[in-house]
């Protein structure tokens, strides 16, 4: 996967256009697993 | 530095809750805008975006002044205690011996990166205003080469991924039953004026 965007110039050369879209489910995902493991961790402290 | 002013009962003033929510609604806007044309949604989001990005940059730099003028800067830098209280959270234990404080490890860490995140995103997001043509300046992308730009857009796009990340977090913490006095403080001001109760 592709973190990065590119593009052609005028002369045909790579150009750097910023970060790849595709990725943009990364954070949520990222957050839904945080607050997965602290919602399991937090009812094991309250089980204790 | 200003001594803080206090108000018993009070753990927010009336000028921090408006940055807060006003901060919480240019951010909105601002991850609309950004990520919706993304998803999908096309409109003309760019007049919205930096007008946004613009009123949140006033909001910070209000915000700067409390920090500087009013509150002053040690109750959010992270210190010693608060490596404790991480170490001790991780083993269970509470925050019982420490010194007591306003905002807890937590609390600083989150802001800590919140703060980076948003300084970074307003930094290049205002260089990337010379791009656009508006009302008040002509846009002029002459003042960086397309690889710096390049560079520019990587950073700011980043940021945003990182921001939607922390503010999803924040929106749940906020939530959280146990977190309750927290959020009422932040809507209404009165709340438990230490996140941390150790030893006084």
């Amino acid at each position: 996967m592709e973190l990065l965007r590119h593009t052609q110039d005028a002369f045909g050369q790579r150009m750097l256009v910023g970060v790849n879209w595709d990725i943009l489910w990364l954070p949520v995902a990222a957050a839904a697993v945080v607050i997965v493991l602290h919602l399991v961790v937090r009812a094991l402290r309250r089980a204790d | 530095m200003n001594t803080p002013i206090r108000h018993h009962g009070v753990r927010h003033r009336l000028a921090d809750r408006l940055f807060h929510w006003g901060m919480a609604v240019s951010v909105i806007v601002l991850g609309a805008t950004a990520f919706l044309p993304i998803v999908g949604f096309r409109f003309d989001w760019v007049p919205l975006h930096w007008i946004s990005g613009v009123a949140l940059t006033l909001l910070v730099l209000f915000h700067l002044f409390r920090v500087f003028f009013v509150h002053g800067v040690r109750g959010m830098v992270p210190g010693p205690d608060d490596i404790r209280e991480i170490a001790q959270a991780a083993r269970g234990i509470g925050p019982e011996a420490l010194a007591e404080a306003k905002y807890d490890a937590f609390q600083k860490g989150f802001h800590l990166a919140a703060a980076t995140t948003i300084l970074v995103l307003l930094v290049t997001g205002l260089l990337m205003l010379a791009k656009i043509d508006t009302t008040f300046w002509r846009r002029d992308p002459s003042i960086l080469s397309d690889y710096s730009w390049g560079i520019i857009y990587v950073i700011h796009g980043a940021a945003s991924l990182v921001l939607l990340f922390l503010f999803t977090l924040h929106v749940y913490f906020a939530l959280l039953p146990e977190h309750r006095s927290f959020l009422v403080a932040m809507i209404g001001g009165q709340g438990p004026e230490k996140a941390r109760k150790g030893k006084s």
